[in-house]
């Protein structure tokens, strides 16, 4: 874990990224119990230059990571033991990696999506097991009430949210 | 129909509490696991990976992190 972490740092520090942040079970790990997930997400703001039209190309993030001896093992790459996955953020995760709540783990900073935020993106995504963590975090996390409505407004999720409730 | 909220449970032979008493344990110990730290977390789903690994056969999700 403390790997992918520096790894992730370093992608930043090397401006192959503009900025990331965790999301997916292991954000939801961060504020519930824990539960049993297999893979690390990882939202990633592309730097300008890896854009090309509508295409975005993450191979220089790929690349550096193989050069530090990470391998492939189906859609995930492995990375210190972890396998991750890496999704260019859209417009709402991007707001979401801009949000973030910075975290430390043993002694490596990092970055995970503030509930709120992870709420409103597990919604949209809307599994049954993205719910069940919208239930989950909404039992035992503080939740800002007032920033979660402003998000879900925004992005047109609210009578969604409001059928789960 | 009959109220099982008050039930009594015999967890031990000195230890006895109702049905309600146990979920609202259960609940303050779902509560205390969330508070836990990020890296006890992090040790804990490796733990439930190498459970799920050894308990689903060769079908199932093999991975375990290799912190």
């Amino acid at each position: 874990m403390k790997e992918i972490l520096q790894a992730l740092n370093e992608l930043k520090n090397n401006k192959i990224i503009d900025d990331y942040a965790i999301g997916g079970g292991i954000a939801a790990l961060f504020y519930i119990e824990p539960f049993l997930t297999f893979d690390l997400d990882v939202f990633i703001i592309p730097t300008e230059k890896t854009k090309c039209g509508n295409l975005i190309i993450l191979s220089p993030v790929y690349e550096y990571l193989e050069k530090k001896g990470c391998s492939w093992k189906g859609e995930h790459i492995i990375v210190g033991g972890v396998p991750v996955q890496f999704i260019p953020a859209d417009g709402l995760e991007r707001e979401a990696v801009g949000n973030a709540k910075e975290i430390k783990y043993e002694g490596i900073k990092s970055k995970v999506l503030t509930p709120e935020y992870l709420i409103t993106v597990l919604l949209r995504a809307g599994r049954k097991k993205d719910l069940e963590k919208i239930e989950i975090l909404l039992k035992l996390t503080d939740i800002d009430r007032n920033k979660l409505g402003d998000v879900l407004r925004r992005y047109r999720l609210s009578e969604k949210f409001r059928r789960l409730l | 129909m009959k109220n099982t909220k008050k039930r009594k449970i015999a967890l031990k032979k000195d230890n006895m509490i109702t049905r309600e008493e146990l979920f609202k344990r259960k609940e303050i110990f779902h509560a205390e696991q969330a508070k836990l730290p990020f890296e006890e977390k992090i040790h804990a789903l490796v733990r439930l990976q190498e459970i799920a690994s050894r308990v689903k056969g060769n079908a199932g999700n093999k991975t375990v992190w290799k912190i």
